[in-house]
């Protein structure tokens, strides 16, 4: 996959220069999503929950008329859940599933900024990264003082498609 | 297309269950609270067909099957006329009033879409 | 000449082809009706002629002489035969050949059997059969005649009744439909209608809304003489009605009962032929419905929003304009539904055509009767349903039906049957397919899924689950591979298609007697009507089309738990199930609960919920791959108020129910 392909090209610790991204709180951690992913940020208005549905994608919500799938990123990555607040948003992402273009809502508990970060494989950065699954984490970004998980996202919807309702990462 | 059906009783409930049961069948319904008030309605709105109670207020079934077959194309439409009282005189007298056919009360939904669904063609 | 009209020329070819093709399989079995021949000559003029103006010289030559002998035909110089049939046929294949740029070989030797055909007619036995078309074709007079004779099984049942009825005069200013009585008296199996005119009075007399019209006609014997009384529901005042049972001929029976089989030798033409053929049709590609259909289903969202905006406001002017623009959007989204809909009889042409050839190849007579042709299905799962069906009419033509010898050795007739029907259950259609042919040998396939290591001796199968097993992939029957069961897709293309298109696939068969096939279908459409409900406060959408009735749930029903129970509604049971448990939802129901009454397949089932919203106009969104393992809903839809609800499944969501409550029972 491709995270991978940057470990042997990146020396140790080395980060990679400037991506543009879209940075946001959740789990009470920072996170960085490619901005060329994030179509737009909304507000969270209502959001319908799907009966028996993995508590990764338990809700849907209405983008200018399509009916789009909510999901949450802190059930791959492990992360303790709160409860929304006024900060809490969600970015719409145009992404690929199971080989078709597809509308995808993430939670985010609070979104910050598009800024440009520099990023390494998550293997480089064992006091940060050993925290998180390491297969559903892309790699490691940094600002400054500032370290931002930077999710695997293809990694994360293939595994929860590759597995009915979603079971391995309900468990996990 | 969806078909109107006029459908003109004094008690809201029964009113209210034919809507309902001719609704869930795919028809359109359009409610009246007696015959002065359905006649109002059926010169604006044009039913496909019209299934009205007998005893009403201000105008009753009769009467108001009497106006109805006086408005300007009314001709060739259903009327079903409801009743408790299964009298062949009222029967007489409502199938001279212009009514095509007769349903007497209780009857249940099955009953009323047969019998919807044969006037109107399904 | 315009573009537009060269690129129009292949397509309006093709449909009178197709129309050719469907006329001549008619004048198979009506060799003497005169609309289905002038029929025959209209397209092959008329594709002789637009193809000479579209610089198709070739077929316009090769066409020529089957247009000269039809127009014989026509003038009563040359009666039809099966064999200038089959020659018909063949021209209409090579037709469609030489428009895709074919040889003009192959028009050679059906002209010259053609020529053979016309200028002898006695000859037709010899033409038909030429060496050069021998590669299956094998139809001779022999054999259809044989049919014939097969045709009218012998069996006696008690004599038809004759009925004669005048209707009151009075009956079409009443609003009453004689046509709907006749309809109904028809689906009862009238035949051999005949208007009755003796009333009808000289012209200065006759008042144009006045019914003078009667009918005569005969009806199946076996209808009881209330069943018949029953089609004249609000006609018993001035009814003249006489109905008795009537001793018919040997012949008379004989032909009545023949009739019943297939078509009604009285029915008109127009309606016997299949609809969807040429005529004033425009053809558009299907891309252009689907995205028609999406702009309405855009127009139903935005109209849902208008009118929740103006109730709001109160503005009495608003709300009537948006009432307006919803009746335009309602009438708007049926016009394009229907549009899209399409008889299951448009394809069906392709099914008489390949059973007429596999008639030939196999040398087994093969009557094939479609019922339910003008059942409708969406443009799309029509065209999908295409080759699975032409695969399991292949499979019984080869495997199920018998020779003729060995049918006749068992007593059956030497013509075989498949029949193909289509009808509608509930938000479903039903489409059965089935022959009278040996049926399905359980030991044998058996035998072979174990040779094939689908199951293992040991394994512990009921009938129901051995016939399943020859819908398993791998599950080839490569031991008899004939020349045509070795082409085209296997029994579990034919499963996964019908899975594809959310259907269900149930086998059932009887040793000696026949296999049936049945495929259920959901009407699967891009906008539904549905009815809103709310369950602990949140808002589902059940397909109105599923929904028989509503009733209260009687309060000291409210508090039970579990997820199947059962009601006692107008004095039978009916099972429901508690859509708060199903769907896991929060907070304890309320006193007034309302039940749901829907069917799923053949099954009656409640569905409680806590209010019932309504019902509206239900725009039905995929669910994305994320969601697509929830069976219990076929979708979601948009809201007036914005706010998205899901599409319950019925018939999924009851299977979820049934299993839940296995679960906890074990």
């Amino acid at each position: 996959m491709m995270p991978r392909a940057f470990r042997s090209a990146q020396p140790s610790r080395e980060f990679r220069p400037a991506q543009d991204v879209v940075t946001l709180r959740l789990g009470g951690e920072l996170l960085a999503i490619e901005s060329g992913l994030v179509r737009e940020v909304l507000e969270p208005g209502a959001i319908t929950r799907v009966p028996n549905a993995p508590a990764f994608a338990a809700g849907l919500l209405n983008v200018r008329g399509t009916v789009v799938p909510l999901t949450d990123l802190r059930i791959p990555l492990r992360m303790p859940r709160c409860p929304r607040d006024a900060d809490t948003r969600i970015l719409v992402l145009d992404l690929k599933l199971a080989g078709a273009a597809s509308v995808v809502g993430i939670l985010a508990e609070k979104v910050h900024e598009v800024t440009q970060i520099s990023s390494a494989a998550i293997e480089d950065v064992p006091d940060v990264g050993a925290r998180w699954p390491a297969q559903f984490v892309r790699a490691i970004g940094r600002k400054d003082t500032q370290y931002f998980i930077i999710p695997d996202l293809d990694a994360i919807f293939a595994a929860f498609l590759a597995v009915p309702l979603g079971a391995a990462l309900q468990i996990a | 297309m969806k078909r109107t059906v006029l459908v003109v009783d004094d008690s809201a409930s029964v009113r209210r269950l034919i809507s309902s049961t001719l609704r869930a069948a795919g028809y359109d319904t359009i409610e009246a609270t007696d015959g002065q008030d359905a006649l109002s309605i059926a010169r604006t709105a044009r039913p496909a067909a019209v299934i009205t109670d007998q005893n009403m207020p201000n105008l009753d079934g009769l009467g108001f099957i009497r106006a109805f077959r006086a408005l300007p194309g009314t001709a060739g439409v259903p009327v079903i006329f409801l009743s408790t009282e299964n009298a062949e005189t009222l029967k007489q007298k409502a199938r001279a009033a212009g009514a095509l056919g007769w349903m007497t009360k209780p009857f249940d939904d099955r009953k009323l879409l047969n019998v919807v669904s044969k006037v109107l063609g399904a | 000449m315009t573009e537009d009209a060269e690129q129009l020329f292949p397509i309006e070819a093709r449909a009178l082809a197709e129309s050719l093709e469907a006329g001549l399989l008619d004048l198979k079995s009506h060799p003497e009706d005169r609309a289905l021949i002038d029929g025959v000559f209209r397209d092959l003029h008329t594709l002789k002629g637009s193809g000479a103006m579209f610089g198709h010289t070739r077929l316009a030559q090769f066409l020529h002489d089957f247009e000269t002998a039809f127009e014989a035909v026509r003038d009563g110089r040359l009666r039809v035969s099966p064999a200038l049939v089959e020659l018909g046929l063949r021209a209409c294949d090579h037709a469609m050949a030489l428009l895709d740029g074919g040889s003009a070989e192959p028009g050679e030797v059906l002209l010259s059997a053609l020529a053979a055909l016309t200028l002898e007619p006695g000859a037709a036995q010899a033409a038909a059969q030429p060496d050069d078309l021998a590669a299956g074709t094998g139809v001779g007079d022999s054999l259809a005649l044989g049919r014939e004779a097969a045709a009218v099984p012998d069996q006696d049942g008690p004599p038809p009744w004759s009925l004669s009825v005048y209707l009151a005069g009075d009956t079409l200013t009443l609003g009453g439909r004689p046509l709907g009585v006749l309809d109904e008296l028809r689906a009862l199996g009238a035949q051999r209608l005949h208007p009755l005119l003796d009333r009808l009075p000289p012209l200065s007399e006759l008042t144009p809304d006045r019914l003078y019209v009667g009918w005569r006609m005969e009806l199946p014997g076996e209808l009881s003489e209330e069943v018949i009384r029953e089609a004249f529901l609000f006609h018993d005042e001035g009814l003249d009605l006489e109905l008795e049972r009537r001793a018919a001929g040997p012949a008379e029976a004989a032909a009545a009962r023949g009739a019943t089989a297939a078509a009604d030798p009285e029915q008109p033409d127009a309606e016997r032929r299949p609809k969807g053929s040429a005529g004033a049709m425009m053809r558009v590609p299907a891309e252009r419905l689907d995205e028609m259909m999406d702009r309405v289903g855009e127009l139903v969202i935005a109209e849902a929003r208008l009118a929740e905006l103006a109730a709001r406001s109160g503005d009495t002017l608003l709300i009537t304009v948006a009432e307006e623009i919803q009746r335009l959007a309602t009438s708007m989204r049926e016009t394009t539904m229907s549009i899209r809909m399409t008889p299951i009889g448009s394809i069906s042409g392709r099914f008489r055509r390949l059973v007429h050839d596999l008639d030939a190849t196999l040398g087994k007579p093969i009557d094939l009767v479609i019922e339910g042709q003008d059942t409708e299905l969406d443009k799309t799962v029509i065209e999908m349903l295409a080759d699975p069906l032409m695969h399991l009419i292949r499979n019984s033509a080869d495997h199920g039906l018998e020779t003729p010898e060995e049918r006749r050795s068992m007593g059956k007739p030497d013509v075989g049957t498949i029949r193909m029907g289509a009808r509608y259950s509930g938000a479903e259609v039903v489409i059965t397919l089935a022959d009278d042919g040996r049926g399905l040998d359980l030991g044998k396939l058996r035998a072979h899924a174990e040779k094939r290591g689908l199951i293992g001796p040991e394994d512990d199968l009921d009938d129901a689950e051995i016939r399943a097993l020859i819908l398993q992939p791998g599950f080839s029957t490569a031991q008899s591979v004939t020349e045509l069961s070795g082409r085209g897709v296997g029994m579990d293309v034919v499963r996964r298609t019908i899975e594809q298109l959310r259907g269900t696939l149930e086998v059932e068969s009887e040793p000696g007697h026949g296999t049936q096939i049945s495929m259920r279908l959901p009407l699967t459409l891009a906008i539904i009507d549905g009815l809103l409900v709310e369950v602990a406060g949140e808002r589902y959408t059940i397909p109105l089309a599923a929904v028989e009735h509503i009733i209260e749930l009687p309060e000291d029903r409210a508090q039970e738990t579990g997820h199947t129970r059962l009601l006692t509604i107008r004095d039978k049971l009916v099972p429901f199930l508690r859509l708060r448990q199903l769907l896991d939802s929060p907070g304890a129901p309320g006193p007034h609960q309302k039940v749901v009454v829907v069917t799923a397949g053949e099954l009656r089932v409640g569905l409680t919920v806590d209010r019932i919203i309504g019902s509206s106009q239900t725009v039905i969104k995929q669910l994305s791959p994320l969601h697509a393992a929830l069976k219990s809903f076929s979708g979601a839809t948009v809201l007036g108020d914005g706010t998205v609800a899901l599409i319950l499944d019925v018939p999924q969501l009851v299977a979820f129910g049934q299993a839940l409550d296995a679960v906890e029972a074990a």
